[in-house]
C-alpha cells in the first residue's frame, strides 16, 4: 500500500492520476478541512493524515510500505521566517517519526529546486550540487533546505528526494507558480526580477514520482525541470501569446526583493495576494540552470513542452471560470 | 455522510461557514459574499464546498465549486445536487 500525504493538492491530484494510469491505487492522506472535491470525483480512498496531528499519521501509514510526502510546509508569504521554519521542521519530524514507527520502507519526499546550488563553473546544476548549509536567500529557501536536510539525514528507512522546478499545470487552485499565469490571463505582466526560472509540468512530476515509487533502486536525489529559461524573456513570450502590449522591464534583484517584501506586508494587512511574492523573487534571482537529464535517462521521462503545458493549463483555467479568449491562445 | 433534507441544509451549512470564516453562524446571511463579506479566500471557499460534498454525499466538481460567490450560491448548488444530478 502507498500513502500520499497532501493528496488533495496540486501535485497530489496529478500524482493520483499518474498512479491510476499505472494501475496503482494509493491511500490518499488529507487534512480534515481541505478541498478534496477532485479526489471525491475520482472515488479515491481518503484518510485523515494531518501533519499537525501525529496520531492521524500513525493511522494513515498503518500497513503501508511507501509514503509519498507532498505536504511539506509551503508558506504563501515570507513574513515570518522563524515561525515558518519551526512549523516546517515540526511537521517533517512528525512524518519521519510516524514512518519509522509504521515500518515504512521508502519515503519519497518532494522538495524543490530551491535546494539546488549553482554549479561552480558555467555548467548547469545537477543532483550533486547542494548547499552545505541553509543558503540564507530568504524564508522559502531556508525552509526547504532545512526540511530536505532532515529527510536526507534519516537512517531508519530509505528516503528519495525529488526536486522539481516551478510546477505548472491543471489543478493548481491554491495558485503557486500559476499565480503568474493567472495574472497574465487577466492582461497584467507582474513586476519581476532578472533571473532564471526552471519549470516542469505537474503531470511529469506525477510520472516521475511513480517511477521513484516503483524503481528497485532509485537514486537518493533527482532533479526535475523541463527547461531553465530567462524569466523576462519567458514573460515577453507569454505576453505575446495573451495579447498583452506592455511588458515592464526586469527589476534588479535588490529592487525586486524590496518590492516583494513591501507587497507581502501590504498583502497581510489588506488580505490580498501580493503582486509578486518573495518566494518567487528569490527562486528567480538565485535560480541556477538545471540539468535534469538524470530523470530522462533513468525513467525514460520525456518532458512536456511549454506549449503542451500552457494549453492544458488554459483549458483548466476556462473550466474554472477564467476568461481565456481563444484569440489569445492562437499563437 | 449524513442524510439531509433540503430544509435542514441551510442551518447545517451556516455552521460549516462559521468554522471557516470569522463570522458567527447566526450573523451569516444568504446574500453574503464568501470572500468579500465573510473573509474567506479562494482556498477556503473550495474547502467549504468540499465539506458540503463530503457531509451530504454530493457529487460536486471543482469547476462547479469555483463558480460559487455567495452563501446563497453555495446553498443553491447543494440543493441542486440533493434533488438530482445537476
Amino acid at each position: 500500500m502507498i500513502l500520499i500525504l497532501g493528496a488533495g493538492g496540486f501535485l497530489g491530484i496529478n500524482l493520483f492520476d499518474a498512479m491510476k494510469l499505472e494501475g496503482l491505487s494509493p491511500r490518499c492522506g488529507r487534512r480534515r478541512r481541505s478541498n478534496v472535491l477532485a479526489l471525491l470525483q475520482r472515488k479515491a480512498t481518503l484518510i485523515e493524515a494531518d501533519l499537525d496531528v501525529p496520531a492521524t499519521l500513525a493511522d494513515a501509514m498503518r500497513g503501508c510500505r511507501t509514503v509519498v510526502h507532498l505536504a511539506g510546509h509551503y508558506p504563501r508569504l515570507s513574513t515570518d521566517p522563524a515561525g515558518t521554519l519551526a512549523a516546517g521542521l515540526r511537521q517533517t519530524r512528525s512524518v519521519l517519526e510516524a514512518a519509522a514507527q509504521a515500518g515504512i520502507e521508502r519515503l519519497v519526499y518532494v522538495s524543490s529546486t530551491a535546494t539546488v546550488a549553482s554549479a561552480p563553473t558555467d555548467r548547469a546544476s545537477t543532483e550533486q550540487h547542494t548547499f552545505a548549509q541553509a543558503p540564507g536567500f530568504g524564508a522559502y529557501h531556508d525552509l526547504k533546505w532545512h526540511m530536505e536536510h532532515l529527510v536526507t539525514s534519516e537512517t531508519r528507512f530509505q528516503t528519495v528526494t525529488l526536486c522539481p522546478g516551478a510546477c505548472l499545470g491543471a489543478h493548481d487552485w491554491k495558485m503557486g507558480t500559476s499565480a503568474i499565469l493567472w495574472q497574465l490571463l487577466k492582461g497584467h505582466v507582474p513586476p519581476h526580477p532578472e533571473g532564471v526560472l526552471s519549470w516542469v509540468d505537474a503531470v511529469d512530476v506525477g510520472r516521475a514520482i511513480v517511477a521513484l515509487i516503483t524503481h528497485p533502486s532509485p537514486p537518493s536525489r533527482v532533479l526535475l525541470a523541463a527547461e531553465s529559461l530567462d524569466f523576462h524573456g519567458l514573460l515577453v513570450r507569454l505576453a505575446a501569446r495573451y495579447g498583452i502590449a506592455h511588458v515592464p522591464p526586469a527589476l534588479t534583484a535588490r529592487e525586486a526583493v524590496t518590492l516583494a517584501d513591501r507587497e507581502e506586508a501590504l498583502a497581510t494587512t489588506e488580505r490580498r495576494r501580493p503582486a509578486i511574492s518573495r518566494e518567487i523573487v528569490d527562486l528567480i534571482v538565485h535560480g541556477p540552470r538545471i540539468d535534469a537529464s538524470l530523470a530522462t535517462s533513468l525513467f525514460s521521462l520525456q518532458y512536456r513542452s511549454l506549449e503542451q503545458t500552457l494549453s492544458q493549463f488554459e483549458d483548466w483555467a476556462r473550466r474554472m471560470g477564467a476568461s481565456v479568449p481563444h484569440w489569445r491562445t492562437a499563437s | 455522510m449524513t442524510p439531509v433534507s433540503p430544509t435542514e441544509l441551510q442551518p447545517r451549512m451556516m455552521k460549516m461557514i462559521a468554522e471557516l470564516s470569522i463570522i458567527k453562524a447566526d450573523l451569516i446571511r444568504p446574500e453574503h459574499r464568501l470572500r468579500e463579506d465573510l473573509g474567506m479566500d479562494s482556498v477556503s471557499s473550495l474547502e467549504l464546498i468540499s465539506m458540503l460534498a463530503e457531509e451530504f454525499g454530493l457529487n460536486i466538481t471543482v469547476e462547479e465549486a469555483s463558480q460559487v460567490v455567495t452563501v446563497d450560491g453555495a446553498l443553491e448548488l447543494a440543493r441542486r445536487h440533493l434533488t438530482g444530478p445537476a
